[in-house]
């Protein structure tokens, strides 16, 4: 992807960031310690399982640069991931069930951001409350039950290739290079660059803080949705607890990646980077047999360490 | 076409809730011309500039664009008219570069459609900034400019919007005097390119410099419009000063000094300020004058040990304080601050609660709260400052900002405090209720407390103090003693000569 190397330059980064650092150093670790590890298929198994959270950590960067944040976005896959199930069961159209789930991202990415920015309520508390709403209904609608018995074409997006490579990856490369486009070739980015770093400058250009953050908000909805899809055909079904704790690793993706939560610097590679960490991150503890409790606590501690290494290097 | 004024403001008059802040002023400003606008803080030079961009309206008074009579509604229409303000750095995006931030709202589309045509920003912003002579590339981000950089950024953003009239409010402020050349060589190019520029400055030497004509504020009226050859830099002073004096209060006779209650030697910081030395007496209050922005507040959050501190030595009492609140709190020291509402009061708890609260860790050791205790505490502080509330229990924020004041003082009179700083004590506060808060700081003094007072009402220090400090730059310019404590010796010591 040439379009990085325009990212490094333009970047106040002459430096190695600490999220490089971070991915090289798991890397040595668990190639030396599981054999399993260098092997091609589970690195591509690493990269396939690392497309979900990229599809969410790449509007979450997103919303992080305006000093805003998403906890809905793990709860809102869910509930697309149940209704996209539901509907193809329905209808046995998959095409309208993608649509019920770019639906659901909209409906909720849209309601996120009106009420963030028409009702002042802080982003925090907003996307907490439709992260309870979007559970809640993923648990009315399945009574708590996986919805299974999808055709098999769902599946196949998620195991098929298109020219040797599996569909998830040039999905997750698609929603890659949409969201650069957009943050760095769009008015759109470039406002979203100033709803964090000065709404004053965007008020003196006359251009709608508040349409701004709506938009914003449903961008995160609709890759939602994108991401439900993905989900769904991992799956080959759909689980009202799918999606619990995304956003957790979404925002843990971010910030390992550099992103900071103040003055709209935000970082798109070091997301894709980020992610991968988290996704080597589980992979060599799965191969280590470690349990998955334990690896959400070693997730935190990544995010920590990354942040404490681009720290020490900013006192300088 | 000549003696049309470019832009003309007549019998500008604007109120604030008792205060005349602008009585009928009129300004005009010429195309290639540097107006001067200078006065004393609070002369109006602010006020008058923001109905100028449309933040303000005025109460009373016409615009003529060329000539022409027009309306300024909001800021948008300034923009008509080419007015452009020059802020420090409000309308620049720091994520953002050069470029992208001069044509901000105003992007070129590119030929694929919802994209935008980066490499033509690029191109028109390189020569925007050629224009003025700024030799930069616009691909650097803001972030990693300098103050005086990022105002060039300013000014190519307004020229790029056909901007004709540039207000600058003290744009060298934030400049070192190499930066603050590559600012004056600009100021010269614009003017050679007929841009006109109204330029507020405290400092005489610029506005013996830079300026064509220069107009002087005081009290929010016109004083005078001159050219610079037809004055000198102490007539200047002398028109700037003067204000009426506040007949309401006469000052009573002070104890002798006792000994000395606060004693700061070299002290110096990262705020802004080196090497100040001053002395405050039992029983006596001290003025700390200066500019806005001299870094008198930095100096008073230092001693109190709100900021860091790079050298020196603060003492009270003779026991050494420094960079920690709770070890000048414990020693009797209180700062009331400038902005009580945000800095002084818990302004959603009710009045009792703010009077006890600095004065929780004397009054209750143990940790635990009796309230029947503190509602009594509260209360003698209510009669002794005679604060104008029914009750205690009233939130603090219904009271007026005269009793607010009180409450303030109040706190810190309950944590037994003996030394007080004092931060524009008389801010937002009604003239009336002005001299109880003088005759408040008498009575502490009077007890044997030491005050150090901050103001930039150069008038109340005169009034009030027994002796004063002035700053400039971030160093003491000079100390005044009584005799020499005269409005007029502020300003000199006070702005750039």
């Amino acid at each position: 992807m040439n379009a990085q190397g325009f990212t490094l330059a333009s970047l106040p980064i002459s430096r190695v960031p600490g999220v490089a650092i971070v991915l090289v150093v798991l890397c040595v670790f668990f190639g030396l310690t599981s054999p399993g590890f260098t092997t091609p298929a589970n690195i591509a198994n690493i990269l396939s399982q690392s497309t979900i959270l990229l599809l969410l950590a790449l509007p979450m960067t997103v919303i992080i640069m305006t000093e805003g944040l998403d906890l809905s976005i793990g709860a809102v896959l869910t509930f697309a991931s149940i209704m996209l199930a539901v509907t193809v069961l329905a209808t046995g159209s998959v095409t309208l069930a993608f649509l019920a789930a770019l639906a659901v991202g909209l409906c909720f990415g849209l309601g996120n951001g009106v009420l963030i920015a028409a009702f002042d309520i802080p982003p925090f508390i907003t996307t907490l409350g439709t992260l309870g709403i979007a559970q809640g209904l993923s648990l009315l609608v399945t009574d708590g039950q996986s919805v299974v018995g999808i055709p098999p074409s769902i599946e196949h997006i998620y195991s098929g290739t298109v020219a040797g490579i599996p569909w998830p990856i040039v999905i997750a490369a698609l929603a890659y290079l949409v969201t650069y486009v957009l943050l760095h070739h769009t008015r759109f980015g470039t406002y979203v660059f100033a709803l964090g770093g000065n709404r004053e400058a965007l008020r003196v250009a006359s251009i709608s803080v508040r349409g701004m953050l709506v938009r914003v908000y449903a961008f995160g909805g609709v890759m939602a949705g994108f991401a439900a899809l993905l989900m769904t055909a991992r799956l080959n079904s759909a689980h009202p607890t799918a999606g619990i704790g995304m956003e957790f690793d979404a925002i843990a993706a971010v910030a390992v990646g550099g992103t900071s939560f103040e003055r709209g610097n935000g970082w798109l590679l070091g997301t894709l980077l980020g992610v991968i960490a988290l996704g080597v991150l589980r992979d060599g503890l799965n191969l280590l047999a470690v349990p998955s409790s334990t690896q959400v606590a070693c997730i935190g501690a990544l995010v920590i360490i990354a942040l404490f290494i681009d720290g020490l290097r900013s006192q300088r | 076409m000549a003696d049309v004024p470019l832009f003309e403001l007549r019998g500008i008059s604007k109120e604030f809730p008792g205060v005349k802040a602008l009585d009928d002023v009129s300004f005009e400003i010429r195309a290639g011309e540097v107006h001067m606008l200078v006065g004393e803080n609070g002369a109006g030079k602010s006020t008058l500039m923001k109905i100028l961009c449309g933040a303000y309206r005025a109460d009373r008074g016409s615009f003529f664009s060329n000539g022409e009579p027009v309306a300024i509604e909001d800021a948008s229409a300034t923009r008509k008219f080419g007015i452009a303000v020059i802020f420090q750095d409000f309308t620049l995006v720091p994520f953002l570069n050069i470029a992208q931030n001069i044509f901000l709202g105003r992007e070129f589309a590119s030929r694929v459609p919802g994209l935008i045509d980066r490499r033509r920003i690029y191109a028109e912003a390189k020569r925007v900034l050629d224009g003025i002579g700024f030799d930069i590339d616009p691909h650097e981000p803001v972030h990693r400019l300098g103050v005086a950089q990022q105002q060039m950024v300013e000014i190519a953003k307004a020229l790029s919007q056909d901007a004709r009239i540039l207000v600058m409010d003290e744009p060298t402020a934030a400049l070192s005097d190499r930066e603050t050349e590559l600012l004056f060589a600009m100021i010269a190019r614009l003017k050679a390119k007929g841009v006109a520029i109204i330029y507020i400055s405290h400092r005489l030497s610029e506005v013996f410099a830079l300026g064509d004509r220069i107009t002087v504020l005081r009290d929010g009226r016109k004083i005078a419009s001159l050219l610079p050859k037809e004055t000198t830099p102490d007539q200047l002073v002398t028109l700037m000063v003067g204000r009426p004096v506040d007949t309401t209060y006469t000052r009573p006779q002070r104890p002798t000094p006792g000994a000395v209650v606060l004693d700061v030697k070299n002290l110096s910081g990262p705020s802004g300020f080196s090497d100040i030395n001053l002395t405050v007496r039992a029983g006596e209050i001290v003025g700390l004058s200066g500019l806005v922005g001299s870094g008198r507040s930095e100096v008073a959050r230092a001693i109190f040990g709100a900021d860091r501190v790079t050298a020196g030595e603060i003492r009270l009492f003779g026991e050494p304080i420094g960079e920690s609140i709770e070890a000048s709190t414990r020693g009797g020291m209180a700062l009331i601050p400038e902005n009580r509402k945000t800095q002084g009061l818990a302004l959603s708890r009710s009045v009792g609660d703010n009077i006890v609260l600095a004065g929780l860790r004397k009054m209750f050791p143990t940790g635990i709260f009796v309230p029947r205790r503190a509602l009594k505490a509260a209360r003698a502080v209510i009669d002794k400052l005679r604060i104008a509330t029914p009750t205690p229990r009233r939130p603090v924020a219904t009271l007026s900002g005269g009793n607010q004041q009180k409450v303030v003082i109040g706190k810190w009179l309950n944590a037994e405090a003996r030394f007080f700083i004092f931060d524009e004590p008389t801010r937002g506060i009604d003239v009336g209720a002005k001299s109880e808060i003088f005759r408040l700081l008498d009575g502490l003094v009077h007890n044997g407390a030491a005050v150090l007072m901050i103001s930039s009402e150069q008038i109340e220090i005169v009034h009030i103090c027994d002796r004063a400090y002035v700053m400039r730059s971030g160093r003491i310019a000079g100390e005044l003693a009584h005799h020499e404590l005269t409005e007029a010796n502020i300003v000199r010591l006070g702005i750039h000569q």
